[in-house]
């Protein structure tokens, strides 16, 4: 862009041309660059079928020729039998949609997830260790079978639930592509015939016109005035003629193909059919997304480090305490049953089910604000994101055109461009305004669609291309009912705008009474405009156009095109009533009217504006920590400019051009150190390496990628993959999605994007808005942050769990805990307050700080494992044995009188076991009194588990600072743990198969001192992380 | 947990809620669950029981319990304290199982003796005249008679209430003895005796889940 000095934007005004096409490039670039990322991508055999498929040679045939090789004809097109034939060889013309993962493996695959696989493992061990004890002793307690099943239920009711969860979310999605079955019209037996497209066959041949899409690769026989939008093909966005004509080698530069699922702007042509379905090129392309394989997500890779971290204190705990139990002579047998009993105890059950709740809970809160998850993980992954691939058009922009400058009186005056305009506020006294209000209403051929008085002027729906609907919509708010005022200035002749010309005109009657001239008003390319013109009105009074008012326009001119946007020029004449009576009959063919010396009046531009949330979120992006890059298949000048106004690139920052252009040096003498901010174009991109690019993407902070194609975004998406980053990837097309399956995490558009890109993402925006994705990454953090506290609330009472057991075998005390007795705190009393932590609000600003580090921030760290461990956990172990030893020693037996009597305690035979009083027992008395125990324990667990509960929905605030009050469901979870905890103690106390017994109310506050000792020092230990930060304390104490 | 300690009375323990009604137990210990096996003509056989039968009655010797007092029959001996005596339990009252006139326990005759008494329960004072009836089921047409010492099985109430271990040390439970008469030759006799609380409302004979509530049964096989 550098070589043609100020480039400013010319103005197109043709045809069906969408908001994808705001610019004018050099489009073969593209098509360079999409075989070059072919040949890079070599190694992968698809490519290689694909750079081979692109060699077809039928551009090079003539119509004779094709007709022999496609057993056709060009005149009558194939007989039906013909095309049945080949349709039943071909199948039918349409992409097959990426192989579906079969239901049943998506189902069993959400069963051997990470987490699952250690309650696998779990219930196997269980079912081992009951066969090892059946094996000695027949009539052997039952339960590990229990366990053991009720680990596997866990496994598979979990499955059940995410499974139904990521369905619902395909649901939503499936909702979005009802697809209108395309047509197409074929010669087949010498008749036009409408037929779904999807049943084109090779040889047929098509008629397509303006606005039709090309219904498969063809080979044009002739056109007529035909132009392609290949952007969904290339990324190029500006329109490509097509013609007859053989003009280049290359199968994707020459004239005469057209390409499946582009579209056709203008003009009629008639094609050969070439290919079909997934043998097009775009079918190709598409299937590339397959090849790409799926990232891991990172909580998949923090679960499967948890999993081990579980794994690892588990079996060594086992281990020791099977060295131990031989040591101590038990039975080799008894050992094992000890070890796999250990390493059972350590399988958090609830967690996997908590997990998954936790994580289905922000996948609908985030469904609220429009991010549709399809993976759970996903969830988690937005939230560690560290750089965003953003699209422009439509993700970060409006999409939609939108008058945003106008000059006259020599001044530019900004309009309001945000979503809702309801009135401009610019100085709209001027004569001059009058006047190009005028001309900006009548010179405009789009209409409003009939029957929307009532939808609010931005949302009506509007016939006419982009601009000319920014025109119509933008006088509609100044000047209230448009279509009135064209009625009133009746329209007599009009030159619709043609490429050619680069202008559009009209002439209409005036609704002046008085006045009986007719007023020519013309729009089209400023300087096109300007060379129409003698004059210029100033303040409402027309004055010669002299080189100083000339000078004047210029600038303006460049300054509008400089902030990228589409300028255009507005004059005006009125015709002389003597030459132009009435009755005049203007033929628009003769141009039987002058079209020289009119009067200029002003300048208009337009932009499609970012979206007024936007900035605001790539503020929050940056404080974040989040690089946000810029990819677009648009102007450099117009991405530029939507990034500086977005902040993507911000206001005091330059690019090496920028700074060149202000010393006035060349590029190559610039400091790169002294640019921020970088604009790499597609071309730039194709010639760099992989270190030049690594250094572009490590050294700039803020980077535009302009005119790159989309292929080209999967390099760049891997470039980001290569400095560690997580990287979000927007896309749309079909074409993006390698690179948002590539991506760590993919977003497709739920509005623009294709099925295919919906298909290979992992998150839909529901309303294309990059504001959403910052609400996803906030979203995505918290919930991070939270399962940190869900994990470490959760692991706690896995060590007053374990505990027991130890004790148990080492002291030899009855069974202080019994196995059913972990389930119902696993599953029971600890569920609802592990998912109420999901719903704690952050501690601090957590859109201020970086993304956390892949590989050095985890889940759950050493600190969180060593502190729930071993402080918390061994606090709350001794608060519960306090519970146990007080109920048996009040019972008659003291501690002393427990240790070692596990045998005695345990066999059948003994029914006379004397307590600490001389006291006997029975042994169904003594188990009752055990189940007592099993009881008191999980009171004294549960007690204190309400406190940790409590101190762990902070981690470095205190909980005043949080607020005791503010999350709701916090009180939901204690209060259910306290009403489970009553309905086993009393309203199940007689079902003695459930080992709970009625338990005198006053030990429920045995370990109420624990509980509150426990508080009192994790805000001991709070406040020491806040009072020396970065202290040895804060680094081993803070998780 | 030291201060859980300290609220602990030395004497007797807070709740009794979990043994509101005794179990009961035989002596000598069986080693396999409840089953006597023995043949009268080896010694070796049943010397273990017997050895067990005058470990258990070492308390009961008349030279242990000289310094107990001699309490009236029939009634309870409620006491205040703070000394607490224990009751003479004669061993006379056992009779033929009393081990004085038959050191073997009549194993060596046939006629085994097995010793049934009521776990201590601190506290517990029964009603109405609780007795130990016990009730013998034989294989075939054999038939068994079982006799009780004391006489049909009576406790006496004197014996109730117990103080603990620590208030009461050298209390003696009291005991009934049955005594088995087969009559039959055949052999190996095998007779399941079940024995049970009667005669008094707050002692339980019968609970669902525990079978050594009030009750107690085992078998005997005699070999030739």
């Amino acid at each position: 862009m550098g070589q043609k000095t100020p480039r400013i934007y010319s103005v197109e005004l043709n045809g069906a041309k969408d908001m994808k096409q705001t610019d004018k490039g050099d489009g073969k670039d593209k098509y360079r660059g999409l075989q070059d990322n072919c040949l890079e991508l070599r190694n992968n055999q698809r490519q290689e079928h694909l750079t081979k498929e692109i060699d077809l040679d039928d551009h090079k045939l003539s119509n004779k020729e094709l007709e022999t090789k496609y057993h056709t004809n060009i005149v009558t097109g194939l007989s039906s039998t013909q095309a049945a034939e080949l349709l039943a060889r071909d199948g039918p013309n349409a992409l097959s949609p990426p192989k579906e993962t079969p239901e049943i493996i998506k189902f069993l695959k959400q069963m051997v997830g990470g987490f699952s696989i250690l309650l696998w493992a779990g219930a196997i061990l269980c079912w081992i260790a009951y066969g090892i004890q059946y094996s000695s002793d027949k009539s052997s307690s039952l339960d590990n079978v229990y366990l053991g099943t009720v680990l596997a239920l866990v496994v598979i009711l979990t499955g059940i639930f995410a499974y139904y969860q990521e369905a619902k979310s395909t649901n939503i999605m499936a909702s979005f592509s009802k697809m209108i079955p395309q047509q197409a019209l074929v010669i087949r037996d010498s008749e036009k015939k409408i037929i779904p497209a999807e049943q084109l066959v090779v040889g047929d041949i098509v008629e397509i016109k303006g606005g039709d899409q090309i219904p498969a690769d063809i080979r044009l026989l002739f056109a007529q005035g035909c132009k392609v939008d290949n952007s969904s093909l290339t990324g190029e966005s500006e329109p490509q003629s097509r013609s007859c004509e053989f003009t280049h080698d290359d199968p994707l530069e020459t004239k005469n193909i057209g390409f499946y699922s582009t579209t056709c702007l203008e003009g009629t042509a008639t094609g050969m059919v070439i290919n079909t379905g997934d043998r097009t090129i775009i079918g190709q392309i598409a299937s590339l997304a397959s090849g790409v394989g799926n990232e891991k997500t990172p909580i998949a890779i923090e679960i499967k480090h948890f999993v081990h971290i579980v794994a690892g204190v588990a079996i060594s705990i086992g281990v020791l305490f099977f060295i131990i139990a031989v040591s101590m002579k038990y039975r080799v047998l008894d050992s094992i049953i000890f070890l796999i009993g250990i390493i059972v105890a350590n399988v958090p059950e609830g967690l996997l089910a908590t997990v998954t709740v936790t994580l289905s809970l922000t996948a609908k809160r985030m469904a609220k604000k429009n991010c549709l998850v399809k993976n759970l993980e996903a969830v988690e992954t937005l939230g560690s994101t560290s750089i965003i691939c953003s699209d422009k058009t439509g993700t970060l922009t409006q999409n939609r055109m939108t008058v945003a400058h106008l000059w006259f009186d020599n001044q530019i005056f900004m309009a309001d461009t945000s979503e809702d305009q309801l009135k401009q506020t610019f100085d709209q006294s001027s004569g001059t305004w009058a006047s190009l209000s005028k001309i900006i209403a009548l010179c405009n051929r789009a209409e409003f669609r009939p029957g929307q008085e009532r939808v609010p002027i931005m949302k009506r729906v509007v016939v006419g291309d982009a601009s000319e609907t920014a025109l119509l919509k933008f006088s509609e708010v100044v000047l209230g009912d448009v279509m009135e005022i064209r009625k009133r200035n009746h329209k007599v002749a009009e030159i619709p705008f043609n490429s050619t010309n680069k202008f559009q005109l009209s002439i209409h009657k005036t609704d002046d009474p008085i006045d009986k001239r007719f007023l020519m008003v013309m729009k089209g390319a400023p300087e096109k405009v300007l060379e129409k013109c003698s004059t210029i009105m100033v303040n409402g009074q027309e004055q010669p156009l002299n080189n100083s008012t000339a000078e004047a326009f210029y600038t303006a001119y460049m300054e509008l095109g400089g902030l990228g946007e589409r300028v255009l020029g507005f004059c005006h004449l009125y015709l002389p009533a003597d030459e132009f009576p009435e009755t005049y009959s203007f033929d628009v063919d003769a141009m039987n009217f002058p079209m020289s010396d009119l009067c200029f009046v002003g300048l208009l531009s337009m932009i499609d504006p970012p979206r007024s949330t936007v900035p605001d979120a790539i503020t929050k992006c940056r404080s974040a920590g989040i690089k946000v890059i810029m990819v677009t298949g648009d102007h450099p000048i117009t991405a530029k400019a939507i990034a500086k106004s977005v902040g993507i690139i911000s206001a005091n920052s330059e690019t090496v051009e920028d700074i060149a252009k202000r010393l006035n040096i060349a590029v190559e003498q610039v400091n790169k150190q002294d640019a921020k901010a970088a604009v790499v174009t597609g071309m730039e991109l194709k010639d760099m390496s992989e270190d030049q690019l690594d250094e572009v993407l490590t050294s700039y902070p803020e980077i535009v990628f302009a005119r790159t194609s989309p292929q080209q975004k999967l390099i760049i998406v891997e470039g980001c993959q290569r400095q560690d980053a997580v990287v979000a990837v927007t896309g749309d097309g079909v074409n993006d999605s390698p690179a948002l399956k590539k991506a760590d995490i993919g977003i497709a558009m739920g509005i623009a994007g294709s099925d295919a890109a919906k298909n290979a993402a992992d998150m839909v925006l529901l309303d294309d808005n990059f504001a959403s994705i910052v609400t996803g990454v906030e979203e995505g953090r918290l919930i991070f942050d939270n399962l940190k506290k869900t994990i470490a609330y959760t692991l706690t009472k896995n060590i007053a769990e374990l505990c027991p057991f130890l004790i148990y075998i080492i002291v030899g005390v009855p069974l202080p805990l019994g196995t059913i007795t972990i389930l119902f705190i696993d599953l029971g009393t600890d569920i609802v307050p592990s998912i109420a932590l999901a719903y704690e609000k952050a501690e601090s600003d957590i859109m201020n700080r970086k993304p956390r580090h892949k590989k050095e921030d985890r889940l759950v760290n050493k600190p969180l494992a060593v502190y729930s461990y071993l402080h918390i956990g061994i606090m709350q172990s001794l608060g519960a044995f306090l519970v146990y030893f007080t109920v048996y020693a009040q019972e008659g037996f003291r501690p002393s009188t427990l240790i070692n009597l596990r045998v005695e305690w345990e066999k059948d035979s003994v029914n006379n076991l004397e307590d600490s009083y001389g006291q006997e027992w029975t042994r169904y008395q003594r188990k009752y009194l055990e189940w007592t125990g099993y009881t008191a324990f999980f009171i004294g667990i549960m007690v204190q588990q309400i406190a940790d509960l409590i101190i762990r929905k902070t981690r470095r605030n205190s909980i005043f600072q949080q607020g005791l009050f503010r999350n709701k469901v916090i009180w939901v979870g204690i209060a259910s743990q306290i009403i489970i905890a009553l309905i086993l103690s009393y309203g199940l106390g007689s079902i003695t198969a459930l080992n709970f017994t009625m338990l005198r109310p006053q030990y429920w506050f045995v370990a109420v001192p624990h509980a509150i000792l426990i508080w009192v020092y994790d805000e001991v230990r709070k406040l020491f992380i806040r009072l020396y930060p970065g202290s040895w304390w804060d680094k081993n104490m803070y998780y | 947990m030291w201060v859980m300690l300290q609220t602990l009375n030395d004497e007797v323990p807070k709740y009794r809620d979990q043994i509101s009604s005794p179990g009961l137990t035989v002596f000598p210990k069986p080693v396999t669950a409840l089953e006597y096996s023995f043949s009268v003509s080896e010694p070796e056989s049943y010397k273990g029981y017997i050895e067990d039968l005058k470990k258990f009655l070492t308390p009961y010797a008349s030279e242990a319990q000289k310094n107990l007092k001699v309490c009236t029959d029939g009634a309870l001996s409620e006491q205040k304290g703070p000394v607490y005596e224990a009751c003479q339990f004669p061993l006379n009252l056992l009779e033929a199982c009393s081990g004085e006139n038959d050191p073997e326990f009549g194993y060596s005759q046939g006629h085994p003796c097995i010793l049934v008494k009521m776990n201590r329960i601190i506290g517990l004072k029964p009603q109405g005249q609780p007795r130990i009836e016990c009730t013998g089921n034989s294989k075939g047409e054999n038939t068994t008679t079982l006799l009780a010492y004391p006489p049909e099985g009576n406790i006496d109430l004197k014996y109730f209430p117990y103080y603990g271990k620590k208030l009461h040390a050298s209390y003696l439970q009291p005991l009934v003895a049955v005594q088995l008469n087969y009559t039959a030759s055949s052999t190996p006799k095998e007779v399941t005796v079940e024995c049970k609380i009667v005669g008094s409302k707050n002692l339980k004979n019968y609970d669902d889940r525990d079978k050594f509530l009030g009750r107690v049964a085992f078998k005997i096989t005699m070999r030739a």
